[in-house]
């Protein structure tokens, strides 16, 4: 019962990073890998694959299941055999891929593979041979095995080995706090905080939401020096539900007074999640939508149909920008055409057969519209029941949650400190 | 001052740019192959590979660190490089750390393979386990247990004992998991393993226990004796322990509880409410792990949400419902694996649910299994409150694109007529505006979900004597018809033949009796059914054969109704032989079988050319009474369209694969449980002066609300920050001890407690209560230290850190 290892697939299927798994068959790797490509190409729908696929062994006993994640063009997979809890896995695959991104940032195939020697180093430190985490705080990683840098590479080509690996003489694992390093020193202390919003709801026919929440997640980017311990207070906590946090957080202080108390790791972290439910809005805790799509006709015959669509945007002083809506226009969809107002593109993709509307800005109060065409291969096509509409709002909350105060304890100096708050939103339209 | 710093400063830099620029120029060519980027260690060519060994065995730390790197980069590619394996063993020793990591992660995997080369190193190894670097030390450990040779099993129980007493935690948390690969390489080191494991679980650093709980599973996952006198201490902790851990222990701990403690038990009061009775060891794990639940790693709330399920008193397993609610958006892939869990728990939890069913709204762009797993939960829910809502769902969800959704969306509209009585008239009006659907899929699930609702319906009226159909046209009779005349809409096999066989199990309609009107149809038989027949006898050679093996049945039925009209005759006839000649030979079974049966009632299925044969066959000739008993009757029985769900462990993989992975077996409970004195430690124990500091706050400690969390910084050596709180962690638990100890100070109160628990049970409630209030004493003692003293508690801190470095050193 345990993570037997972890694969590194790029666009094509095939692996780049590939960890050990000595207990196992050499087969036994190969097997995951064709299991998930072969449940990829089968799929109708390219992201339409089971997150945990069975992967049947030469026995019933050598049966397991491989769970895989999906990041950008990369695939991530990690077998796991016995009877334990996918969501182990899952939790193991998105944190190595946090520790990844700390360390090389955006990452894809290529910066992959111009670091393979850290990801392998990263690889055996996080996780044992036995299937188990062992070290996951970026803090404590930074010490064991160092972040590429140009600097790095041009010293240990340099043989300069005393001064690229300056670890050899400080002591990993010496920080009296697991997730912070010990002797953090900068000359401007700062610490950021990015509160993104989502909001993820279903929109009926009629245009009432049927459900409506937002989500949220604050993100810190912590450069104190030292051992600074913060007390953070937001100005409208009681309408933050279901909190979850890193666990530098003292969760007693949130249950007492909503307020979090913490020692930052250093770095980039995730501080905390939360639902937001707006106290006012009656019961029903929901949050209105920012746009209007009127579905002013869909017609469908026997071999295609025609639509007419027009987006309004309910936001009075900012634009949604990035809008996309999307609609899968059924099985045999052969292609479309339709006439954008305002400039804005559509495009049919032929692979995923979705429609979709992309309006790089849709000023405040404005209408676009969008209408054509659609022709099908089969008689009778049954597009998607509803539209998928995502977009962007820079600079704003739903939640319009505000830090009220930052203290900082444990430090002399006075942190500059920064916020900002962006929202993004994911809404299924019926029509 | 700071002038002759900068002064050293700017000579050192020009000294090492002096430097860079000798080496640089003397290998420009390897600085650019190293700027290029690591790719080109990737494409090194055959060439590059054969040079790797002159390489490793060159004097150069920079030729090896590059020779080490292109073998890691072999490895990636997926080749076997185990031929290198005695140079690249040479290297463990060297000065450089960075090739020595790259030195240890090719031995971390090649050692296996090579255990004979392994061992030839393997003094190299024990020496590393001193490396003042515990990195070193954990890698050598980590290579040391990887070499799967019996032989060396002791030296690997030494090496394991000698880094279980190691002071980095980060070796001790090694050191635990090379256990479980001792043990399984030699079962026969068992004991050994377990007295180490026994050290281990002494460990006051919450790095490591994570591990041991792991070992422990491995070896001795029955000893769980061995957890008593650690119990509390494990529970305590758990907060401090890192995410990982969390899971490993509360899994450990869940099993010891399942095991050690007694069932909390729930009595009904004379005045009628229920009072569950709690044992206060399972009270302090509960009240330990609940915070948790706010944990961002999913696998951490699952394992709580596992020990709610398992442990907690039923009124308390609601809390599970909220936090897994809460990880349905964390990440599709998290929400995949929950839903399966939430569809598991749905049926005792559907109260609990219920609030939150918009949660489970399905979008059009889930993927398949979650949208499976939505519409079970949303079935779940169904109640009188919210079928409104949830039916203008599922009508909503038979609209989508993916076939099975419809098709269980369908069914759930079914599901809530019948549960729901209110809503049956909904359902059918919405179920019968399906049937004219251009799709076949949904006509198809509608036809199959009618039929059950009408035979259900049917079964009703029977059952109470009720007046039939309240309403005509949505009467189980009126829906037949229907059915009956979009007989030809009706294209899938499956709804065809369900058609075709509700319309003969129903076509003796009873009001054609009662009201005496049957103008057009045969005598006694429904006027719409002898078209059907009429229909799929002419269609009858382009049918699937289980609609052929329907219609043959209808014909049966249609003639034993009525024998003696000459056109139902003649269809019947033409009916029988065209199925006596079928290429599928159930179809003519069923055909040969149902025309002998009919041979009584009436002749005109005979074959006119055997009539001879037929009277030879001789046998039993059953009246028409008996021919309509055999086909008509008990055909009531219902069919539940889901199959009852086995009980499927909470939190494992068959909830998402369907598979049984192993066994992981949860013990039920202990009658009673084992006795709380146990788990009593020296630790319990007041020790004089802490124990008179906590008696302080203990007056107003009770008001705050008990949440004993605090997640302070904790130092990784076993002497720091734990022990204090062990200190004057509750004295309440051993009374014995006291009397033995008359000279503590605190002989007085122990005395006046003892006054109130003369009883034995009772005195083991109070232990209870006072242990826990002592708990949140403690906390209210640690949060006001670092409240008011915030600048000294992390430095503290730090200091102790410093001086373990000392140590280390």
């Amino acid at each position: 019962m345990a993570i037997d290892g972890l694969i590194i697939l790029d666009a094509t299927g095939r692996p780049i990073i590939q960890s050990g798994f000595r207990s196992n068959t050499p087969a036994y790797p190969l097997l995951h890998i064709d299991a998930l490509n072969n449940a990829i190409s089968k799929s109708s729908r390219p992201d339409d694959v089971d997150p945990v696929l069975y992967v049947s062994g030469a026995s019933t006993e050598a049966s397991s299941a491989c769970c895989h994640v999906k990041h950008g063009e990369l695939r991530f997979l990690s077998p796991v055999s016995g009877d334990m809890d996918p969501l182990y896995a899952f939790a193991f695959l998105q944190t190595f891929i946090n520790i990844l991104q700390e360390y090389f940032g955006p990452i894809s195939a290529e910066t992959l593979k111009d670091n393979f020697d850290v990801v392998y180093q990263l690889l055996e430190e996080t996780l044992d041979a036995g299937g188990h985490p062992l070290t996951t705080s970026p803090n404590a990683l930074r010490d064991i095995v160092l972040p590429p840098s140009f600097l790095t590479k041009v010293l240990s080509v340099a043989g300069v080995s005393g001064l690229a690996s300056p670890s050899a003489n400080s002591h990993p694992f010496a920080s009296p706090i697991p997730w912070r390093k010990a002797g953090v020193r900068y000359n401007n202390n700062e610490i950021y905080f990015d509160v993104l919003e989502t909001l993820q709801a279903v929109v009926n026919k009629n245009g009432t939401p049927a459900v409506s929440s937002v989500w949220g997640r604050v993100d810190c980017n912590c450069k104190l020096s030292g051992t600074p311990d913060l007390l953070l207070t937001f100005s409208n906590s009681q309408n933050l539900n279901d909190a979850c946090f890193h666990p530098c957080v003292r969760l007693q202080r949130w249950a007492r007074d909503r307020t979090l108390s913490f020692v930052p790791p250093d770095g980039h972290f995730e501080l905390m999640k939360y639902r937001y439910a707006p106290a006012s809005t009656t019961t029903q805790h929901q949050v209105s939508v920012p746009f209007a799509l009127r579905v002013a006709a869909i017609n469908i015959d026997e071999n295609g149909g025609t639509f007419d669509l027009a987006l309004t945007s309910r936001l009075t002083t900012r634009p949604l920008e990035n809008v996309s809506v999307e609609l899968f226009l059924g099985d045999g969809a052969a292609g479309a055409n339709c006439v954008a107002s305002h400039n804005a593109s559509w495009n049919f993709d032929p692979k995923t057969l979705n429609l979709r509307w992309e309006i790089k800005s849709l000023p405040p109060s404005s209408t676009f519209s969008l209408r054509g065409s659609f022709t099908s291969n089969t008689k009778n096509p049954r597009p998607a029941r509803a539209f998928r509409i995502l977009f962007e709002i820079i600079q704003h909350s739903f939640s319009a949650l505000k830090i009220e105060q930052l203290k900082l304890t444990g430090e002399q100096y006075k942190p500059y400190k920064g916020m900002r708050g962006r929202s993004t939103g994911d809404v299924e339209w019926r029509w | 001052m700071a002038a002759f710093d900068l002064n050293t400063i700017t000579e050192n830099a020009s000294r090492l740019g002096m430097r860079l620029q000798e080496t640089i120029s003397e290998h420009a060519r390897d600085l650019t192959i190293a700027r290029g980027s690591g790719s080109n260690y990737l494409d090194s060519s055959e060439e590059k590979v054969k040079n790797i060994r002159k390489q490793l065995d060159s004097n150069s730390d920079r030729e090896k660190l590059e020779a080490m790197k292109r073998l890691i980069a072999l490895i990636s590619k997926g080749r076997n490089v185990s031929e290198y394996f005695a140079q690249v063993v040479k290297n463990v020793a060297s000065h450089n750390l960075e090739i020595r990591k790259l030195v240890y992660i090719y031995l971390l995997r090649y050692a296996e393979q090579e255990p004979d080369l392994a061992l030839l190193s393997i003094n190299t190894f024990q020496k590393d386990l001193s490396d003042p670097n515990p990195l070193i030390r954990a890698m050598a450990l980590r290579v040391l247990s990887g070499i799967k040779v019996p032989m060396i099993g002791s030296i690997v129980v030494l090496a394991i004992k000698k880094c279980a007493a190691d002071i980095s935690p980060y070796v001790r948390k090694a050191a635990a998991l090379a256990i479980p690969k001792c043990y399984s390489l030699d079962s026969t080191h068992q004991p050994e393993l377990i007295n180490i494991i026994t050290t281990l679980l002494r460990d006051r650093s919450p790095l490591s226990i994570g591990s041991v709980a792991i070992a422990f599973e491995a070896v001795c996952p029955t000893r769980l004796d061995l957890l008593h006198q650690h119990y509390r201490r494990l529970c305590r902790t758990l907060i401090d322990v890192d995410e990982w851990g969390q899971v490993d222990l509360l899994n450990l701990l869940i099993r010891y509880a399942r095991t050690m403690l007694p069932r909390p038990v729930e009595t009904t009061q004379e005045s009628g409410d229920t009072v569950i009775e709690v044992d206060s060891d399972l009270r302090l794990l509960l009240q330990m792990a609940e915070p948790l639940f706010q944990s961002n790693n999913p696998a951490v709330v699952l394992a709580v949400a596992r020990t709610f399920w398992y442990l907690a008193p039923s009124s308390e397993t609601s809390k599970l419902v909220p936090p897994l609610l809460r990880l349905l958006n964390a990440s599709p892939e998290v929400q995949r694996v929950v839903l399966a869990y939430l569809v598991l728990v749905a049926e005792p939890l559907s109260q609990a649910l219920s609030p939150f069913y918009t949660r489970f709204l399905v979008r059009a762009s889930d993927i398949r299994q979650v949208k499976k797993d939505k519409v079970r939960l949303l079935r779940a829910v169904i109640s009188v409150d919210n079928y409104q809502a949830l039916l203008r769902e599922f009508v909503t969800y038979a609209e989508d694109t993916d076939d099975e959704l419809v098709a269980d969306a369908i069914q759930a509209i079914g599901y809530c007529a019948r549960l729901v009585p209110d809503s049956t008239q909904q359902c059918l009006t919405s179920l019968m505006s399906f049937i004219q659907s251009k799709h076949d899929v949904v006509v198809a699930n509608a036809v199959i979900v009618l039929k059950s609702l009408v035979q259900l319906r049917l079964q009703q009226q029977q059952s109470t004597l009720s007046v039939a159909g309240s309403i005509a046209s949505t009467s189980p009779l009126a829906i037949i018809s229907r059915l009956a005349y979009h007989i030809d809409v009706i294209r899938h096999p499956k709804a065809r033949a369900c058609v075709l066989w509700l319309v003969g199990q129903y076509a003796s309609s009873p009001t054609v009796q009662e009201n005496g009107i049957h103008e057009r149809g045969p005598e006694g038989v429904a006027e719409w059914a002898p078209d059907v027949l009429r229909k799929s006898a002419k269609s009858f050679m382009g049918e699937t054969s289980l609609v052929k093996l329907q219609i043959v049945t209808l014909a049966a039925k249609l003639l034993v109704l009525n024998p003696t009209d000459s056109t139902l005759g003649l269809l019947a006839r033409y009916v029988f032989s065209l199925a006596r000649y079928d290429q599928d030979f159930d179809v003519r079974d069923r055909a040969r079988s149902l025309s002998s049966l009919l041979s009584g009632v009436t002749p005109i299925l005979q074959p006119q050319g055997e009539d001879e044969a037929h009277e030879d066959a001789g046998g039993v000739v059953l009246r028409r009474e008996q021919v309509r008993m055999i086909l008509f009757e008990g055909k009531f029985g219902i069919s539940e369209e889901l199959a009852a769900e086995d009980r499927t462990a909470f939190g494992s993989i068959k909830a998402i694969t369907g598979k049984t992975f192993g066994d992981s077996y949860l013990p039920d409970w202990l009658e009673e449980g084992t006795e709380p004195s146990l788990r009593d430690t020296e630790d319990d124990v007041p020790q004089g002066p802490v124990y008179a500091q906590a008696s302080l706050p203990r007056a107003m400690g009770g008001s705050t609300k008990a949440t004993p969390v605090v997640l302070t910084p904790t130092g990784p050596s076993p002497s720091s920050s734990y022990v204090r709180p062990e200190g004057y962690k509750s004295s309440w638990t051993d009374l014995d001890r006291f009397y033995e100890d008359d000279n503590d100070e605190e002989a007085e109160e122990a005395e006046s407690e003892s006054e109130e628990s003369q009883d034995e049970d009772e005195s083991e409630e109070e232990e209870g209560e006072e242990e826990e209030e002592e708990g949140e004493e403690e906390e209210e003692e640690e949060e006001e230290t670092e409240e008011e003293s915030g600048t000294e508690d992390p430095d503290d801190r730090t200091d102790s850190g410093d001086e373990h470095t000392q140590h280390a050193g």
